[in-house]
């Protein structure tokens, strides 16, 4: 089979824990073809992965980059009436304006089908369209100015350059996420009736949420902005055959925004066992070992200040911290670095760079912490149980899902909590081994990654012959779906 | 502690913090629920603190972290704080754009100091040839070494800018060499000409580098040089020393320049030497130096009495004109600022194409008054000094200089904005209209600038009104 598989920002220009997945899956169906598109900030960004045989092409889709602009008024300008119900599509909270936006954004790609290069909206035609929507609104709090109008029209463009990017052929259009990515895998569907799939690690639409909080942009730009993406995402989301969350806590999101609960597969990340094997023996002195990017969405303050509190209860006690700082983000280490020194711990905390082989990053602690406050369904959680190490772990995302009862699970941003947990795994080494046994075979049970990946190769091939997927639990996985506590409004997103 | 699976959201299940709790919380997440957008926000930044469903429905007796946030999105009006306003890119002191118009100007001096040197016939020919060349191969170099700065950084920019300023001084010196086979100059009117061109050139890459403070050290010699021959009365006996300090100012420019150039372009890296978009994108840049030197030059050229002595021509071209760039630098920067402040200010595009174009109205009158002025006062010098007739007399020929600065001025703005080929147009059309019409003299001269600062003002009223192009 052919598939394209569309990706943002990750593979195969980033590194991270998509890109891990997209090379793990890729690899892990060498029968399959695979044509990659890869939406990229700029033409500069380089291939860091080495592409297997089975990916058959490469095309980099770039979003920002000034010459990929398309020249102004070639060919045909956009039609009026199109961009007004953008506009319009945008602006309008109803839940009838979601199918309005559905049908602008087809005839958006057909506007470029039809040959022109690309689609415009920073014009001053459109500006005036969007000026005069905007006349009148928000008075009280945030005037929306010319400025504002130029900026989010602009931000438009970029967003919809995707689609006008020649559409592949394949037979499943797999978008590693939801958001931009959905555009290629539309304008396959809508080109050749391709059937799409979306596959979410995090939320993206969560996602888009908090990078603009504190975002450069103005009130009603950002307004505008987070309208498009919530539209866009609920598209892909209904657009797709097949969802596929890498944890079932993303399906509230996915349920709230309209993706049918049939549609629904949970396929977990898994890892290989065969570079994990069981740990023997443990560091002599009481260890904490962490791994992860150095970044405050992994919350290493509130790590350190729990790790303070095990020390004054259990001297001589050490806390490991494996990996560097992702570039620019030299500051986030500089003020962790500080707090263990103002904590009193920086000798006992030791910031050890990156590891060749992550797996010396577990044998270095007796027991694996994650303190993150935003994940997925993190690769070090269960490359760590695999290894056999039992872990603390904040409950985020899909941690509960990984941990199960072979851990223990602490609110995040709670140093008490968390010291409490990180002793009693210290003190005790018959629960301490009982509880990594028992997350290793759990990890060995659920999260390989022969699991996941025969989980897609069975969806793949449902897709591929254009048959919906079969009741939930056919597939091969050993979690049971959720059923959810209370069921969920769609005015709850309103 | 037991190794069950959730250890706890924050406490024991059995106390509801209900109303008095959920105040708290959006007392806590004010921030977030002022600026939010939808509900949907909030719920993000509330999952993004660790607050989970069962958090919600025990803490606060919602069923949903969604349900909480819209809760919290109805309780907390909106009240979004403004974002930190952007650096602006238009701060500039008025000293910059001041001292560019005194480089500009300075090495006017020269040309009287110079005048016992270039003798003979086809002196002018000769010099108007070297202008040409110069000015439309520093134009050119000027719009590569700018959009490669702007594309690439510093480090390329001075990459290209080594290459370019090699390759324009080799381009200077094949127009003069080919002219001579057709005009046979003196050695020194042909040499004089290279250095025009060499100080072009290099005064051009130290600009783009930002080193105008190397450029002052050039032009130093040269202009002090010179200046003192002229104060103390062209004395015969120091016409060779004069010539002499005249002949390192380019000498001096081109060198710095080099080796600024090679030392910035050592931080660069490895990149294309050139582009086939940036051998397009310099011809418009190219072709505005040659006929904006025409239209200076071409005039005072046609006009020129006899060999020796200045004309009118030559006094307002080189001095006031070349003074006023300096106004016109700073002019654009505050036309730029004016609109950039208005995108923020106005709620519409008709207001702000109404008022973007009476702020370029504005400029334009500034310019004008600024010229008017710097032509009055050099034409009140010069007739003191008897090198031209009475203000009254030269009313007519300083009209046409200053129409001809507005139209400069309002091809800088043009050119700024992006639009490049029809300010090189019409000032072609103007120039030739000159040279057709050359019979006419100064009122030709009158008409065809009067028309070019029409028709370029006709057009920047058009296009400077666009938001789109302010904005972008």
């Amino acid at each position: 089979m052919k598939i394209a598989m569309i990706t943002e920002g990750t593979y195969p220009h980033g590194f991270g824990g998509v890109s891990v997945w997209c090379d793990q899956l890729v690899r892990g169906l060498p029968e399959h073809a695979f044509s990659l598109v890869a939406i990229a900030g700029s033409a500069a960004d380089q291939v860091v992965w080495p592409l297997p045989g089975n990916v058959t092409s490469l095309s980099t889709i770039t979003l920002w980059d000034s010459a990929a602009r398309p020249a102004r008024g070639f060919r045909s300008a956009l039609p009026r009436r199109v961009a007004a119900d953008l506009i319009d599509s945008l602006l309008d909270t109803s839940a009838a304006a979601q199918d309005r936006f559905a049908d602008v954004l087809r005839e958006l790609f057909e506007f470029v089908r039809r040959g022109n290069r690309g689609v415009v909206l920073a014009t001053e035609a459109t500006v005036r369209l969007l000026t005069d929507a905007w006349a009148g609104r928000w008075r009280a709090h945030s005037v929306p100015s010319t400025h504002d109008a130029v900026t989010a029209l602009h931000l438009l463009d970029h967003f919809l350059r995707p689609l006008s990017h020649p559409p592949a052929q394949a037979d499943v259009a797999h978008s590693v996420a939801n958001g931009l990515g959905v555009l290629p895998a539309l304008a396959a569907k809508w080109r050749y009736g391709t059937p799409v799939m979306v596959t979410e690690h995090g939320v993206y639409l969560r996602e888009q949420y908090l990078q603009n909080r504190d975002g450069p942009y103005r009130w009603p730009v950002k307004a505008l902005h987070l309208a498009f993406m919530r539209r866009l995402c609920t598209l892909g989301y209904h657009e797709a055959t097949a969802i596929t969350p890498g944890n079932i806590y993303n399906r509230r999101w996915e349920e709230l925004l309209g993706a049918d609960p049939a549609r629904i597969r949970t396929v977990y990340n898994g890892v290989d066992p065969a570079h994990f094997p069981a740990l023997e023996g443990e560091p002599e002195v009481p260890t904490i070992s962490w791994l992860g990017r150095i970044d405050p969405i992994k919350d290493l303050e509130t790590l350190l200040r729990s790790f303070a509190i095990v020390v004054r209860e259990l001297p001589g006690a050490r806390l490991r911290l494996f990996g560097s700082s992702p570039p620019g983000g030299e500051a986030y280490r500089q003020r962790c670095q500080a707090l263990a020194a103002s904590l009193g711990i920086d000798e006992a905390a030791t910031f050890e760079g990156r590891v060749d082989n992550v797996r010396d990053a577990y044998a270095a602690g007796n027991i694996v912490v994650l303190s993150s406050v935003s994940e997925g369904f993190p690769y070090s959680l269960i490359e760590a149980m695999t290894c056999g190490r039992a872990c603390v772990a904040t409950n985020v995302g899909g941690v509960t899902e990984a941990v199960g009862d072979t851990g223990i699970v602490v609110p995040p941003r709670s140093p008490a909590p968390m010291a409490q947990a990180c002793l009693a795994l210290l003190r005790d080494s018959e629960l301490r081994h009982r509880l990594g046994m028992a997350a290793r075979t759990r990890a060995l049970e659920n999260f390989t990654v022969d699991a996941a990946i025969s989980a897609f190769d069975e969806i793949y091939g449902f897709l591929g012959r254009h048959r919906p997927l079969p009741v939930a639990a056919a597939l091969a996985q050993g979690m049971p779906e959720p059923q959810p506590g209370t069921p969920l409004r769609p005015e709850d997103a309103r | 502690m037991t190794a069950s699976g959730v250890a706890g959201d924050g406490g024991p299940p059995t106390t509801t913090a209900g109303p008095q709790g959920l105040d708290e919380l959006c007392e806590r997440f004010a921030a977030v629920c002022e600026s939010a957008v939808d509900p949907l926000e909030i719920s993000s930044a509330l999952e993004f603190d660790g607050l989970t469903d069962q958090a919600a429905r025990r803490l606060y007796g919602l069923p949903h972290v969604f349900a909480l946030a819209r809760e919290m999105y109805l309780r907390v009006p909106r009240r979004p704080a403004e974002p930190a306003a952007e650096p602006d890119p238009w701060r500039s002191d008025a000293l910059r754009p001041a001292l560019h118009g005194l480089l500009y100007g300075l090495p006017a001096v020269c040309y009287p100091a110079a005048a016992g040197l270039l003798t003979g016939p086809h002196v002018v020919r000769t010099l108007i040839l070297a202008l040409l060349a110069s000015w439309s191969l520093s134009q050119a170099l000027a719009y590569l070494g700018y959009r490669r700065l702007g594309q690439a950084g510093p480090g390329q920019s001075a990459m290209l800018m080594q290459a370019g300023m090699a390759a324009g001084l080799a381009g200077v010196a094949v127009v003069l060499a080919i002219g001579r086979l057709f005009v046979h100059a003196s050695p020194p009117a042909f040499v004089f000409g290279f250095g025009l061109g060499a100080y072009m050139l290099g005064a051009t890459v130290l600009l783009v580098l930002g080193a105008d403070h190397l450029l002052l050290v050039g032009l130093a010699p040269g202009v002090l040089g010179a200046a003192a021959f002229l104060a103390l009365g062209r004395p015969a006996g120091l016409a060779h020393a004069a010539w002499a300090a005249m002949a390192v100012t380019p000498l001096l420019v081109a060198g710095l320049a080099m080796k600024r150039a090679r030392r910035e372009a050592r931080l660069g890296g490895t990149g294309r030497l050139i582009i086939a978009a940036e051998l397009w994108g310099m011809l418009p840049s190219a072709g505005f130096g040659l006929v904006a030197a025409g239209l200076l030059a071409f005039p005072a050229a046609a006009g020129l009495p006899g060999h020796h002595a200045a004309n009118t021509g030559a006094v307002l071209a080189s001095l006031p004109l070349a003074l006023s760039m300096g106004a016109a630098e700073w002019l654009l920067v505050w036309f730029r600022r004016r609109t950039q402040h208005l995108l923020r200010q106005t709620q519409s595009v008709t207001a702000f194409a109404i008022r973007a174009r009476l702020a370029l109205l504005a400029a334009l009158a500034q310019y004008l008054l600024i010229s008017a002025a710097l032509i009055a006062i050099a034409v009140t010098i010069a007739e003191a000094a008897r090198l031209v007739q009475p203000l009254w007399a030269v009313l007519p020929e300083s009209g046409a200089y200053l129409a001809l600065g507005g139209a400069m001025f309002l091809a800088l703005v043009l050119q700024a904005f992006g639009i490049r080929g029809l300010p090189v147009a019409a000032c072609a059309a103007a120039l030739a209209f000159e040279v057709l019409w050359r019979g006419l003299g100064v009122p030709g001269q009158v008409a065809s600038s009067t028309a070019l600062l029409g028709v370029l003002a006709g057009y920047s009223a058009v296009h400077m009104g666009s938001a789109v192009r302010h904005a972008l």
